[in-house]
């Protein structure tokens, strides 16, 4: 083990660049010779192709290539390739591309586009899941049938692209027991758009008979094998690298608009370059899905929940994209909080001609955790119980079953409240406020696992004492490339983390990886990166077992030397034993990889999901204090603290960092962050003018407590912590206004208008008929039958 | 039609439309990327640069208009080898995440401190409604403001 703790308050090595302007991002790459791209989209939500003719385009000043269909044969999803590059022959969104054209500048690329030649016939439109699973509904995907399945399992049917189950234990006779009250409740949310500042940016080459893709993404190798599936080549015909990224949260865990640039390239022998615009990125942003959700619940006097039933329809848009892997999470955000005697759980991801939606900073998590959040205050006044006390009583503990079946160790959620406690009380008390505001709090829990999945890493020991760490890592904000990783590899060596060269990601250099998000970088990358180190060490410390004559175990590395424990100063310089062993033996290195365990759920527990359980569960515990204006509706956040499982925090300030900027981000999404469909089927906003974001005069300074100890199986007991901190805001804002007004609070976000129709008892109890009274009239096919479509 | 611009004290000569954006002169005639076109509404601030002393999006400025002015950028905030003093309380606070911000707050913040004493948190909050940012949630930002400000 490392004789040098991997905890540090190391600063970021990027900031200095940073700061001066100096970074260079995908979108600051010019390169020589380069051609400028631009995509034609299509502009009715539904429609037939009749003709698409780009021969005048190709004729006009500067252009060097058009692509099409034609072009780009194959079809990309998760689970099921639903997905072509640019539609062909049907168009089942607004923005849906349709060509791509290169050309020596964005204004002749654009003038072209404007050549091309379309005609469509419209078709209706399906704008609402409550249209798509309407009984005589058009289908958004006729051919669904034909759509290549990827992975085995989820039912699926007409306008219901995935359905995921959860059964545990005896519901019906829960709800039929009659010493219980049943609490049911409805909400719906809307969707969110990431705004990262840097918009989805590439720059592509064909070189020596493969392709160069240069690109703004958190998954390059998923770039790498969608790209090659899409055009139908062999994945290891593309190399992908990629500059630091300025900005993901989860938006660029996808492929976006790298295989236009790639086919511009390969069709025009030059480098091209394409940018989207910010309207782009408005309209056809990848967002967090729209969603809607019942919950019903069987619950004692005495506050113990016997059994619980839930549906969740989760808007994918016009193709599955990730919410087909995202109906997987409704099982550990609904049902990973409480312990429930017993449980079922449907999650459907559902067409509909609209802009396609993606993974966003706990996807699926936050809405459920609002949902289950307000359920939960609604309960408890059911019964009659203190919330605080409900959720003391009920939250999972060591021992208690998930809803999938799986054993959550440790008690974690517990003490976090406790230290909530403390921390609340710690504050002023609460007040009346003199403004005639009214004054509301709530403190609630929630549940988010680190995604694990397999990752590699390489670290090269040079000679003059540094080490290179050589991974397909990237940097996007959070600073785990900058911070945790280096540390890992610092402390493991003995060197100072400044010493550790990282090295940016590129496919064709380092092993596979399934990606930067879902707070995976530190626990994967860094177990990866940690066992690469350690075999490192172990080498360096038997060439210095030679060199200074005593045991590999009775050496130690630190502070740049190889000594005999014990004996300051002794021994050598790592750089001299490294200098040696490289002449000797030859340049030393280590690779290191890993992957998660793969706990399993229960036998019959789930079906149509991508993991049964979860392998590193994190927990949060959020606290809000807001002030409601009851004559303008308007909600302000008067005090915020967060309480996280952090597992152990190899560098506190760079998880506060993202803890604040995550509660700030959720407090968009909370108050006033929504996209949302006009009747043409477009994006209302399409701007920073009409979709708004948190200004530095809406926030307040979170406190925040990180709480370590809690079981991982993470590198040191590592877990992730940048993801998380978004997880329960909304849930504690709407659980906090509740509690002010009184009244129900179903919807997020918490506009102005929507909080005074509430004060004003004006807002209807949201209805949802599109969702089936009995829980198994929602399936498309009974759980766990097989699928036999 | 040649403009000359000052940009960070040198003369730079274009032949851009009259219309572009002074954000795109820069970055594609210049190379200077420093400045990046987030929004091009005037809301995000992250292209905002000095021109004449005072902050402005250069989104919104076409470059004929930037002709007889002193532009200042991001890249031209540091002194020599060394961070200003903003800048290097924002590395001192752990302030940057993605970073795509940091130019425009930097030339905001920059203009704050050399403009104003004495000036609170919620100062510095209104002084940066034009400026955005995603990833932060702003307060390490703030807190590097108040840094540099108790240190001037
Ligand atoms: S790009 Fe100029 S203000 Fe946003
Ligand atoms: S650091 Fe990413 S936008 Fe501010």
């Amino acid at each position: 083990m490392a004789d040098v703790s991997a905890t540090m308050d190391l600063r970021r090595r990027d900031a200095s660049d940073k700061l001066r302007g100096r970074t260079r991002y995908t979108i600051d790459r010019y390169l020589p010779g380069m051609l400028h791209a631009a995509v034609l989209r299509a502009s009715v939500p539904a429609g037939r192709i009749v003709r698409l003719d780009t021969a005048r385009a190709t004729r006009m000043p500067g252009v060097h290539a058009v692509v099409t269909a034609a072009d780009a044969p194959g079809k990309i999803g998760i689970g099921i390739a639903d997905h072509p590059l640019f539609a062909r022959d049907v168009i089942r969104y607004d923005g849906e591309p349709l060509a791509a054209v290169a050309a020596g500048t964005l204004a002749q690329a654009q003038a072209a586009l404007a050549a091309i030649e379309v005609e469509i016939a419209p078709l209706p439109a399906l704008l609402t899941m409550a249209e798509a699973l309407a009984p005589e509904a058009p289908l958004v995907h006729p051919d669904w049938r034909e759509h290549e399945i990827l992975l085995e399992g989820g039912a699926r049917a007409g306008n219901v692209a995935w359905e995921a189950t959860v059964v545990r234990g005896d519901v019906d006779g829960a709800f039929a027991r009659t010493d219980v009250e049943i609490v049911e409740s409805t909400f719906r949310v809307g969707r969110q758009n990431h705004v990262a500042f840097e918009p989805r940016a590439v720059v592509a080459d064909y070189e020596d008979g493969r392709f160069h893709i240069e690109t703004s993404t958190q998954v390059p190798w998923t770039v790498r094998n969608a790209t090659a599936r899409l055009l139908g080549i062999a994945p290891s015909q593309v190399r992908v690298t990629v500059p630091p990224v300025g900005g993901g949260f989860g938006l660029k865990f996808d492929l976006a608009i790298e295989p236009f640039a790639a086919l511009l390239a390969r069709a025009s022998g030059r480098p091209v370059r394409l940018v989207n615009s910010r309207e782009e990125e408005m309209l056809t942003c990848l967002f967090r899905e729209n969603a809607e959700i019942r919950i019903r619940s069987a619950v004692t006097r005495e506050g113990e929940i016997v059994g619980r039933e839930a549906v969740v329809l989760m808007d994918c848009g016009a193709y599955g994209g990730e919410q087909i892997f995202l109906t997987t999470m409704t099982a550990h955000t609904l049902g990973g909080n409480y312990r429930l005697g017993s449980v079922r759980l449907v999650s459907r991801a559902v067409y509909t001609n609209t802009a396609p939606n993606g993974a966003f900073r706990c996807c699926n998590g936050v809405y459920n955790t609002f949902a289950l959040e307000r359920h939960t205050d609604e309960i408890a006044e059911r019964i009659g119980m203190d919330p605080l006390a409900f959720r003391r009583r009920n939250v999972l503990g060591d021992g208690d079953l998930g809803a999938t079946g799986q054993v959550f160790e440790g008690d974690v959620l517990g003490p976090m409240l406790h230290r909530m406690d403390t921390l609340r009380d710690a504050a002023a008390p609460p007040r009346a406020l003199a403004d005639g505001r009214l004054y509301g709090r709530a403190t609630t829990v929630g549940t988010w696992f680190v995604f694990v999945g397999p990752s590699a890493a390489t670290v090269n020991m040079n000679a003059d004492g540094t080490a290179t760490l050589v991974t397909s890592g990237v940097e996007i904000g959070s600073g785990s490339m900058m911070q945790s990783l280096p540390q890992i590899v610092a402390s493991t060596l003995g060197i100072p983390p400044e010493t550790v060269i990282v090295r940016a990601a590129d496919t064709d250099a380092a092993g596979y990886d399934v990606g930067v998000g879902g707070g995976r970088t530190t626990v994967s990358l860094g177990a990866a990166s940690l066992s690469a180190a350690q075999e490192v060490r172990t080498k360096l410390l038997k060439v210095a077992s030679d060199l200074i004559e005593a045991a590999p175990d009775d050496l130690v590395m630190r502070e740049g030397r190889i000594e005999i424990a014990g004996a300051p100063g002794s021994g050598r310089t790592i750089a001299e034993v490294a200098a040696r062993a490289q002449a000797q033996i030859g340049p030393i290195s280590g690779t290191g990889a890993f992957t998660g365990a793969g706990v399993q759920a229960m036998p019959g527990c789930v079906a149509g999901h991508f993991i049964g359980a979860i392998d590193i569960p994190i927990f949060a515990v959020h606290d809000c204090e807001v002030a409601v204006d009851p004559e303008t509706g308007h909600v302000e956040v008067l005090a915020y603290r967060v309480v996280q499982d952090v597992g152990r925090a190899l560098n506190p300030r760079a998880i506060q960092g993202q803890i604040q900027g995550g509660v700030v981000q959720g407090l968009g999404y909370a108050l006033h962050e929504e996209v949302t469909i006009g009747a043409n089927g477009r994006v209302c906003q399409n701007g920073f003018e009409t979709y708004r974001v948190p200004l530095a005069q809406d926030v307040v300074p979170v406190e925040i407590s990180l709480y370590e100890g809690a079981p991982s199986i993470g590198p040191l007991g590592t877990k992730g912590a940048g993801e998380v901190p978004i997880l329960n805001v909304g849930a504690a804002v709407a659980c906090a206004v509740a509690n002010a007004t009184g009244k129900r609070v179903q919807e997020l976000p918490l506009t102005p208008p929507r909080v005074l129709e509430l004060l004003l008892d004006r807002k209807q109890d949201i209805a949802l008929p599109h969702i089936a009274a009995a829980w198994a009239d929602n399936l498309v096919r009974p759980h766990n039958q097989p699928d036999r479509s | 039609m040649v403009f000359t611009l000052s940009v960070n004290g040198d003369r730079l000569a274009s032949t851009a439309d009259p219309v572009t954006p002074l954000v795109d002169v820069l970055r594609e005639e210049f190379h200077l990327t420093g400045a990046k076109p987030v929004c091009r509404e005037g809301f995000c601030g992250a292209c905002m640069v000095l021109v004449d002393g005072k902050p402005a999006p250069s989104c919104l400025m076409p470059v004929a208009l930037a002709a007889d002015c002193e532009i200042r950028t991001v890249e031209g905030l540091a002194g020599g080898g060394t961070l200003n003093p903003i800048q290097q309380a924002l590395e001192t606070c752990d302030a940057v995440q993605c970073g795509m911000c940091f130019p425009g707050m930097v030339v905001t913040l920059t203009h704050l401190l050399t403009t104003t004493s004495g000036a609170t948190r919620d100062d510095i909050r209104a002084a940066l409604t034009g400026n955005i940012c995603r990833c932060t949630g702003y307060e390490r930002i703030i807190d590097a403001a108040v840094l540099a400000l108790a240190a001037t």
